[in-house]
């Protein structure tokens, strides 16, 4: 165990010398023996990524040695556990980048022969091939509930690692460090992310796999804003989809919409319902997204409707054309129309904030106090 | 020489840039349809930098390259193709200098770094890099896997596509499927591919259309043919019905894997035969069975003497027989479809297999096969008609497909009395020689009864005498009778009842020559192959065939 902790570290040391201009002392022997090294590393991530007690001691000692690293060298980026599945091609890249590396690396990747364990060939093959069908994919018009045909696979593939590493219990810990580390590394394009954790959500409902799908919910509420963020980046139908396939995300969901709402106050002189927070909320993204899951048929039709009435009930069930807003002033119901098609009753009860609530409903003649 | 024409060069690069990364429809089916001409460019672009001495040089000569090379780079429906991929890399590798010299050099280095950084990584910061990172898996795994994923969603749709009637909205329209087969031209040879190529395929037969990319239909069957892509056999008939082209190069690759392979055919020519399953379709599809025919008898009167393709035609027809039988009564044609243009009398005798036909009667059944075929002869003879000639060789043809009688009537001259060996020695000679140009059929059939009986007093008298060893080299020899002689020289080295060890004896002093011994293995081919579609087997005259192929095989 001690050896086992004493090559990691030395792998990583390896990793991270490969990022700096000492890469020059390495000559072509050195490059091979460091490739060497990264494929006893993969070696060792499959034996012990599903033994807790020693993945945990490997992690710490992953963590140590990160810091340490850190501090001598302040352009080294920490290693993870699950990266080290991936340490021969991180090596690659690595030395690739590194203008200081030596040729070996290129001689390698040109001239070794078919099927070594330099050969690039099927791995560029294989992502050209996944991006170019995704592409083709998606012109054939055919919908998987509004996602990106490269989401529903990277989904897929997450939904099936989580299962893999929820399998084992006590391995929630693990878990959520692989989402926030994937949540962190996705620097920009967030509505990505959100899309592939929605396939993820999809991909994982059936009975098999409802612990994933319960994981990846809670890990989303627990992360600050996460689920918000997730809820409006995702197109209201997709949302519809979710949450008709499972209770929790629907509950969530309209938890959230809720939370929308309150954050929506009515001014009077406009005669619109304006946000007051930061939070880009519009009336309009509220009514689509109600809209979608009264549209949605048996049962979350009805079971939105029950929400909503219950809520309207809370507020004192009136029963008018418009906005009832009870406030300190008292009752005041200003006629308002729903844009679009008549519907069934809506309602919205906003608790909390400002103690403003709002019941928004469709009836024909407005009523004014 | 120049290596790359100028207006080659233009030509391409327009195509590069027009290409793009091949965001459109229109990019990905020009792209793949420019493919197998693509290929060969870069090929003569290769050449060209393998003479350069220098990236310096190499940028002076194509000042072209970096640009357009880039350009390909970023396409990945170039970057897909197996081939066009590694000339791509190949020319990056020509670019690359160990020693850099000068700007320029090190420039070009760094560029051709980026570039194999951009192909094998994804970008950093990107939500694709972040699920490939933390997946627990190497970068090649995730993306095959990621690549079968994407192949069931595809599969899955062109399945759904089918199950509707024709010509209601299927929810995959044959756009569709015209553009999702020319994203797979590309891709014919990747394993993954097998299951959306299949069901490409099966979705043509079943809804008519042809509405599949046809350079899609020519990179699968090349791939195929190599063996880089394997399919259902369900496909693969499916893929020949849709395209004639198709089939003609299975056919085409069949004989030509048979011709180049001696050795081992003699072995198991029927095995790689059945393998091939051209006699499985032909059996299922007439127009198969035909179109192939067509294909093998214009190999054999271009290639007169060719035992080899006559072994071929044999074997196949003799495996195509036994998959007809195979099927149901119901299903089956009648046999006059297959051999449209034979006389019908024929057809009975020559397609029942010695094996339905017990020995006893092989005598009797030879004897009725060679007075339908000396009719026939005997017409021609009369007249001067055309078709009479036609007629005749049409029997010649069906003979040489029934060859498995031909070899019976050699068998069954090993043992035979004189006075039943006439009918067939004429059966042998005719099958040898069909035409009766200058009247030969009496000489040859006068050779044909001098070698059977000089072959046995050879096969039957202990020791051979050294005469008649003599005199059949000398028939062997003359080219004019050297593989009837030979013909009956192998079925008495394996049917007769001597010693084993006689046949090295005599095969050693007799058949001396590289080639004669290469005919020989052939025949011995075609007796291996009727042998082992025997009811019973006889261990005797196998361990006979074995010591005389290895006699044969030895240099």
């Amino acid at each position: 165990m001690e050896a086992v902790l004493r090559h990691l570290t030395n792998i990583l040391e390896l990793l991270a010398v490969s990022q700096t201009d000492r890469v020059s002392e390495w000559d072509h022997h050195t490059t091979l023996r460091a490739f060497k090294w990264a494929e006893y590393c993969e070696q060792l991530h499959s034996r012990f990524q599903s033994n807790l007690t020693v993945r945990s001691a490997l992690e710490s000692g992953l963590n140590d040695t990160n810091q340490r690293l850190q501090e001598t060298l302040p352009s080294y980026s920490p290693v993870v556990f699950s990266e080290l599945a991936q340490c021969q091609h991180m090596l690659l890249v690595h030395l690739l980048r590194n203008p200081s590396a030596d040729n070996s690396v290129i001689r390698m990747l040109f001239t070794e022969a078919q099927e070594s364990q330099f050969d690039q060939n099927s791995l560029i093959t294989c992502k050209s091939a996944f991006n170019l069908l995704c592409r083709t994919l998606d012109r054939t018009n055919v919908s998987h509930a509004g996602l990106q045909a490269e989401a529903v696979v990277r989904g897929k593939l997450l939904g099936k690692l989580l299962n893999s590493v929820l399998s084992p219990s006590g391995n929630n810990e693990y878990a959520r460090t692989l989402l926030d580390c994937i949540l962190h590394d996705s620097a920009g394009k967030l509505e990505n992310l959100y899309d592939i954790v929605a396939a993820a959500l999809l991909s994982t409902n059936d009975e098999t796999n409802s612990f994933t799908q319960h994981f990846i919910l809670a890990w989303l509420r627990d992360r600050d804003g996460c689920f918000s963020k997730l809820c409006r980046s995702l197109s209201p139908g997709l949302c519809t989809v979710l949450s008709r396939q499972s209770s929790e995300f629907k509950q969530a969901y309209w938890a959230v919409l809720k939370q929308w709402a309150s954050c929506l106050e009515y001014e009077v002189l406009e005669s619109l319902w304006v946000p007051t927070s930061d939070e880009p909320v519009t009336f309009n993204m509220l009514t689509d997204r109600f809209k979608d899951l009264l549209n949605s048929g048996p049962p979350l039709k009805e079971e939105t409707e029950t929400e909503l009435k219950t809520l309207r009930r809370e507020d004192g069930d009136f029963n008018v054309k418009g906005i009832n807003i009870p406030s300190a002033e008292g009752q005041l119901r200003i006629g308002e129309s729903v844009p679009g098609d008549v519907l069934a009753l809506l309602g919205v009860c906003l608790s909390g904030f400002g103690s403003c609530s709002f019941t928004l409903c469709l009836s024909p003649s407005p009523v004014f106090l | 020489m120049e290596a790359v024409s100028e207006t080659d060069v233009q030509f391409w690069m327009a195509k590069a840039v027009n290409w793009g990364e091949a965001t459109s429809c229109s990019a990905v089916l020009d792209t793949s349809r420019h493919l197998i001409s693509l290929r060969s460019f870069l090929q003569q672009v290769l050449q060209g930098l393998q003479q350069m001495s220098s990236t310096s040089e190499a940028m002076k000569t194509f000042p072209f390259v970096g640009q357009f090379l880039g350009r390909l780079c970023w396409n990945p429906c170039v970057i897909a193709d197996e081939r066009s991929q590694r000339l791509l890399l190949r020319c990056l590798s020509c670019l690359y200098s160990a020693e850099p010299l000068n700007a320029v050099e090190r420039k070009a280095n760094m560029w051709i770094k980026n570039m194999l950084c951009h192909l094998v990584s994804d970008k950093e910061g990107s939500v694709a890099h972040a699920t490939v990172k933390h997946a627990g898996l190497t970068p090649k795994r995730y993306h095959s896997e990621a690549l079968q994923k994407v192949v069931a969603l595809m599969t899955e749709e062109v399945i759904k596509s089918c199950d509707g009637l024709p010509n209601t909205s299927a929810r995959c329209s044959n756009g569709s499927i015209h553009t999702m087969s020319a994203a797979c031209v590309a891709l014919a040879t990747c394993p993954q591919m097998s299951p959306l190529i299949g069901a490409l395929l099966k979705h043509s037969m079943l809804c008519g259309s042809s509405c599949l990319n046809p350079e899609f239909i020519k990179e699968v069957s090349e791939a195929l043919i190599s063996k880089r892509l394997v399919l259902e056999d369900e496909v693969v008939v499916n893929l020949w019905c849709y395209s004639p082209t198709c089939l003609e190069g299975a056919a085409v690759s069949l004989l030509e894997s048979v011709l180049s392979d001696c050795e081992t055919m003699a072995q198991s020519l029927d095995k790689h035969v059945i393998d091939s399953l051209l006699p499985r379709a032909s059996a299922h599809h007439c127009h198969i069975f035909l179109t192939i025919n067509e294909i093998y008898r214009n190999v054999l009167t271009e290639i007169d003497e060719n035992l080899a393709v006559r072994a071929l035609i044999q074997v196949f027809t003799a495996c195509f027989l036994q998959s007809l039988n195979g099927q149901e009564p119901q299903d089956r044609l009648p046999l006059r479809a297959f051999f449209p243009h034979v006389m019908p009398s024929l057809l009975t005798p020559l397609l029942t297999a010695p094996s339905e036909v017990p020995r006893e009667a092989w005598l009797d059944h030879l004897s009725w096969i060679r007075s339908l075929l000396q009719s026939v002869t005997e017409n021609e003879e009369a007249g001067e008609d055309v078709r009479a000639y036609q007629a005749v060789f049409e029997a010649w043809f069906l003979l040489v497909q029934c060859g498995y009688w031909v070899d019976t009537a050699a068998e069954l001259l090993v043992l035979a009395e004189p006075e039943n060996a006439e009918p067939l020695l004429w059966l042998l000679t005719f099958f040898h020689h069909p035409t009766n140009r200058g009247h030969q059929r009496s000489q040859q059939t006068a050779v044909a009864r001098e070698a059977w009986t000089h072959l046995r007093m050879l096969f039957l008298t202990r020791p051979p005498p050294p005469r008649h060893l003599s005199t059949v080299k000398e028939l062997l020899s003359s080219s004019l009778s050297t593989n009837l002689v030979l013909h009956l020289f192998s079925n008495f080295a394996v049917f007769s009842h001597g010693p084993v060890s006689i046949i090295t004896e005599i095969t050693d002093k007799v058949l001396t020559e590289a080639d004669v011994k290469h005919r020989a293995l052939w025949i011995l081919a075609s007796i291996r192959c009727r042998l082992n579609s025997a009811a019973t087997r006889n261990d005797r005259v196998h361990s006979r065939l074995s010591t005389l192929q290895d006699t044969l095989l030895q240099t």
